[in-house]
């Protein structure tokens, strides 16, 4: 069952690819059906997650150290809802947004290529083949940032591009020398060889490398500069994509999977996370708040975001992990709907600049509310999804006895306020410019994916409750607390 | 009793939501529906008022005690009350659906931040209340996008810093039920979470220095908002937190520094605030910048820490947002009859609306604290506490009652500007010889508001410190002078009805002529007539004064401009750094790597 995750999408981009030419409407099913189909399969992970705690595929049948595994967990079932649930999403929203670009089938084969990078970077147990799957995801991403042709997004792309190798060379030195290390390359037999022989020197470059590397990919300050130029290029869909997902998948999944569970997280590489959250935290915001691109204000609240939660899983403690996580989950359904929300703007009036915006409320009314509701969670303010993740997150920095940490969170939760409020007033509210007279709302399937995203936001507070969250948090967290027995887990079953 | 609760709660919202989804067309049902919803909501609070005695031993997620029983039922109260007046004042207006869903949701709200017992609970109803309140000021005219924008800034930013303080109380003991926590401040962790709390409660109330909010959006809310939101529930609600922080969560010792603390804030929010409110030009900024100094008697009753002036800030919470109310009624009386708001464009109303013009009166004399009015009472006590602190210690009691009385004074000489602008004098244009009577649905409020004001004021201690602030405070009572109020009013009557024969018998037949200005008449020249809008310019000339109202009318003392400055002085550091060109970005992240090398080496 697995394997399907990588089947289904590596299927659908092949398939796209390959017929998507003559016709767009095959383009459109074929996309939404095999999303949706990982979606509901990622639900059935979580139920599968509950009963047997942890699924190990062998491919080919050969015993793990030998052969390549997948291995699902809960924090790789929680990582696979996420992730599937915003593609879907978004897979949605693309059928009418990206009639505005020619080749749509080349966009969606790229996209659902990128999809099979992610989840194959989620389910892997074998680091080289977590490495292969990154670059498939991030190659993707480089050629969906560029997809509008025009100077300013090649350029983005161009930057992208190169940071992004270098983050690679990093991540993929950091492999052979571990691979040089402990003769292996299976994640589980990483850990338990690293147990016997010890926390040489080896290991701590490598850890540094990896930190570079995939601080990188996750965007934090000062390893950020690629975001603010590649996120606004791309299709807003794409937008959505890279800012909700992708950079969780191959940075802070990954890095979390690496620390806590192959290395065994130690106090001083908490310490340098929690720093680098708290730095991504206030940069990130304060650059967000004076910008009057759109787009390039969500991206740079994205830094700030994933600030948190860095931050947070960086506290080490229970009740940070789960803030950090459940701040991961909310971050990427609010972010999503704003990027969608741009797009939907920018859909309908051309533009991204909001000081040429204003009273779009009345035009478009599904979209100013939908980017409202998104914007009082990105806020944090009650009873939107956000303020339970920052709640938890202040309150766990508080329990470990850093307030100044919890501080630090409160200024970026009342500036990230101070930032939407400008989005809302500017964009929406206010007088309609007269050049706007004409606009309309946008097309059904962009509406309906917005509107789900937004109840997502409003509702998704109820996951905290101790029900649910037996499925969906709790396992997540789990798999992060016990740190590196995740390699008896692994070999054991 | 939870069934009580939740009806409170649950009613008015799901009504709301009803209301928020009917068509926009539809301009009768939503108003109809608001009005019946918000009527038994209040019936629902008089019965968690009376049946608050039976509830204080099953605490749950919701309790009553006698402080949040009288806040309830005032909530309901002025609830069914503005309810009621919009029925009138929003007639006519757009997304009526919209408006009178987020005012049930507000009731809804404060009813949830009242009763709550859950600190978590408090703080999710408390930002729901946040939310409607910018909805609400956004529905405004003229540039609502922006006061709502800075109204939420400020009091959503407030809610983090409540969220932190929350935060640090539950590190210091781990439960979050309000009635079972008590906290000496003795740590600095302790001291931090209090003035987390309170900066929340100042923001809610607009104490100085989170106040900004208010008079920009007096400008351009529509009225009801006003008398609803800033002039009476936040009042409620703010001035509740600011009690339940220093009397049970934390307990302020007299003359600790952080009673010091509060009556400083108080004391500058009610000397700064009525100075502003001097010089306006616009009846609704005037009257928001008294909401403001108002406060700062109650920050000032609770900041010294005994009881009578504990009771004496409560009172004087409760007495506010009675007259305020009453006067943005009926100053939103005026408004909605004549078209504007602005001083300079009204004038001789008196005989025009009659029935406004007693409400405001009663209400103006009641928050300027003439006796035997109720704002009367509550001053009393508040500068009782304040001598009391003295008696314990304090050297500087003088200053603070010195202050506060003097405070009182100015307000009263901005009201007597006010009255003399709106109703007295002469109509400064012909247009306002027109105007009609407010209907019915919108005299009613503001005459039962003044009502109340009377009462409170004659029946003090009979009424409201009986039955809602002496079961409040768990201290004694103790009053050092003697003020029996009814008897006064006796004698303040007697002495009317003395002088009225004086006059009377003085000038029995009084010679009428017009009236001349200039060798004019002013009749026709009523560009000449002495509208009131210039009263006390004279007080900018003051060499000192000069300079500070120089520097507020730029904004200077604004916390949320000067936060603004810093803030985009950072941003443009920041945006200097990032130049956008590649090598530079490659040499941070090769830096970067480095002092994390260096750190784990």
């Amino acid at each position: 069952m697995l394997a399907l995750f990588i089947v289904i999408s590596l299927g659908a981009a092949f398939l796209i690819s390959l017929f998507g030419r003559k016709s767009k409407v095959f383009c459109d099913i074929t996309c939404n059906i095999s999303t949706f189909a990982l979606f509901l399969l990622s639900l059935n992970s979580l139920f599968v997650v509950r009963q047997y705690s942890t699924v190990v595929y062998k491919i080919g049948g050969w015993i793990p150290p030998l052969g390549i595994c997948l291995v699902l967990d809960g924090f790789s079932a929680f990582m696979l809802v996420t992730l599937n649930l915003v593609s879907f999403l978004i897979a949605i929203y693309s059928i009418n947004y990206m009639e505005k670009y020619t080749d749509k089938y080349k966009f969606y084969s790229l996209f659902m290529l990128m999809v099979a990078g992610m989840n194959g970077v989620i389910l892997t147990g074998d680091i080289f083949n977590l490495f292969v799957f990154l670059e498939i995801a991030s190659v993707a991403s480089y050629a969906l940032v560029a997809f509008g042709v025009e100077a300013e997004e090649l350029e983005a792309s161009f930057k992208y591009a190169v940071i992004g190798v270098i983050s690679s060379s990093f991540i993929l030195l950091g492999i052979g020398l571990l691979y040089a290390y402990t003769s292996t390359l299976n994640m589980a037999d990483i850990s338990l060889t690293i147990a016997q022989k010890g926390f040489s020197s080896v290991i701590l470059f490598v850890s540094v490398l990896f930190m570079a590397g995939f601080g990188i990919k996750s965007a934090l300050v000062p390893f950020h500069a690629w975001l603010p130029d590649a996120h606004p290029s791309a299709p807003a869909s794409i937008s959505a994509m890279l800012s909700g997902v992708l950079i969780k998948v191959l940075g802070i999944y990954s890095l979390m999977r690496i620390f806590f569970n192959i290395f065994g997280v130690t106090e001083v590489m908490l310490t340098i996370l929690t720093a680098l959250g708290a730095i991504s935290l206030l940069v990130g915001v304060f650059l967000a708040i004076g910008q009057w691109d759109l787009k390039r204000l969500l991206a740079y609240h994205s830094i700030s975001q994933i600030g948190y939660v860095v931050l947070s899983i960086g506290l080490g403690t229970p009740l940070g992990i789960l803030g950090g996580l459940f701040h991961l989950f909310n971050h990427s359904i609010f972010k999503s709907l704003l990027f969608l929300n741009s797009g939907a703007v920018e859909y309908a009036t051309d533009n991204r600049d909001l000081k040429k915006m204003g009273g779009l409320k009345e035009k478009m009314p599904v979209t100013s509310n939908t980017s409202w509701i998104a914007s009082m969670s990105i806020s944090g303010i009650p009873p939107f999804n956000g303020f339970w993740s920052k709640l938890i997150i202040i309150l766990a920095c508080v329990q470990a006895d850093r307030i100044g940490l919890a501080f630090i969170a409160v200024i970026g939760s009342i500036l990230t306020l101070a930032s939407f409020m400008k989005v809302q007033k500017f964009a929406f509210l206010g007088k309609l410019n007269t050049t706007l007279d004409k606009i309309k709302e946008v097309p059904v399937s962009m509406r309906l994916s917005m509107i789900i995203f937004a109840a997502i936001c409003l509702f998704g507070g109820l996951l905290l409750i101790p029900h649910l969250m037996e499925y969906f948090l709790k396992p997540a967290v789990n798999v992060l607390v016990s740190g590196t027995e995740y390699a008896f887990t692994v070999l054991g079953g | 009793m939870n069934n009580l609760f939740l009806a409170s709660l649950i009613a008015p919202f799901i009504f709301g939501l009803v209301s928020f989804i009917l068509p926009k067309r539809n301009k009768k049902i939503p108003s109809v529906l608001a009005l019946i919803v918000s009527f038994f909501t209040f019936i629902f609070c008089i019965a968690i008022f009376v049946s608050k005695s039976q509830a204080i031993n099953n605490v749950g997620i919701f309790f009553v005690d006698n402080l949040s029983g009288f806040i309830t039922l005032f909530i309901g109260l002025f609830g069914f009350l503005i309810v009621l007046y919009s029925t009138g004042f929003m007639k006519g207006k757009e997304n009526l659906n919209k408006y009178y869903a987020y005012v049930l949701w507000t009731i809804s709200a404060s009813i949830g931040v009242a009763i709550s017992n859950n600190l978590l609970f408090f703080l999710t109803f408390w930002g729901i209340l946040g939310i409607t309140l910018y909805l609400l000021i956004a529905m405004g005219t003229g540039d609502a996008a922006s006061s709502a924008k800075k109204t939420f800034i400020i009091i959503g930013g407030s809610d983090a810093l409540i969220l932190l303080g929350i935060a640090i109380i539950f590190k210091i003991n781990p439960f979050l039920e309000i009635s079972r926590i008590h906290i000496p401040l003795t740590s600095s962790l302790a001291t931090l979470s209090f003035i987390c709390l309170a900066l929340g409660a100042f923001a809610k109330a607009g104490a100085m220095p989170l106040h900004t909010w208010i008079p920009d959006s007096a400008e351009t809310a529509p009225t009801p908002v006003m008398a609803l939101l800033p002039a009476s529930l936040d009042k409620l609600l703010g001035i509740y937190l600011l009690f339940r922080i220093s009397t049970q969560i934390f307990i302020i010792q007299p003359n600790s520094a952080m009673s010091l603390f509060l009556i400083i804030i108080g004391s500058i929010t009610i000397i700064a605030a009525v100075m502003m409110a001097l010089v306006q030009h616009n009846f609704k900024k005037l009257l928001s910048y008294h909401a403001v100094s108002q406060v700062g008697y109650m920050v000032l009753g609770i900041g010294t820490a005994n009881p009578i002036g504990i009771a004496g800030g409560l009172f004087h919470m409760l007495n506010h947002a009675i007259y305020k109310s009453c006067l943005f009624l009926s100053g939103g009386n005026v408004e909605r009859q004549t078209g504007t708001d602005n001083l300079s464009k009204l004038g001789g109303l008196v005989k025009l609306m009659p029935l406004s013009f007693i409400a405001f009166v009663i209400a103006s004399f009641s928050i300027s604290g003439i006796p035997p009015f109720n704002g009367f009472v509550s001053k009393w006590m508040v500068y009782q506490g304040i001598i009391e602190l003295g008696k314990n210690g304090s050297k500087l009691w003088p200053l603070w009652l010195s202050v506060a009385m003097f405070g009182s004074a100015l307000t009263l000489a901005s009201f007597m500007k006010l009255i003399h602008a709106i109703f007295l004098g002469q109509p400064s244009s012909k247009k306002i010889n027109q105007t009609k009577k407010a209907p019915v649905v919108m005299n009613i409020p503001p005459l039962i508001l003044a009502g109340l004001c009377v009462i409170f004021g004659i029946f003090a201690m009979q009424i409201p410190i009986k039955l809602f602030i002496a079961p409040s405070i768990n201290g004694q009572l103790s009053f050092s002078g003697v003020w029996n109020s009814s008897l006064a009013t006796v004698l303040i009557l007697i002495g009317l009805f003395i002088g009225f024969i004086i006059y009377l018998i003085g000038s029995l037949k009084p010679r009428e002529v017009n009236q001349f200005i200039g060798g004019e008449d002013l009749e026709k020249n009523t560009q000449m007539k002495p509208s009131g809008v210039e009263f006390y310019n004279t007080v900018r000339e003051i060499p000192l004064l000069q300079f500070f109202y120089k520097k507020a009318e730029k904004k200077f003392f604004d916390i949320y401009e000067q936060g603004k400055r810093l803030t985009f002085a950072i941003n443009s550091f920041f945006r200097y750094l990032h130049n956008g060109v590649l090598p530079t970005y490659c040499v941070w992240v090769l830096l970067g790597m480095i002092v994390i090398f260096l750190i784990i080496m």
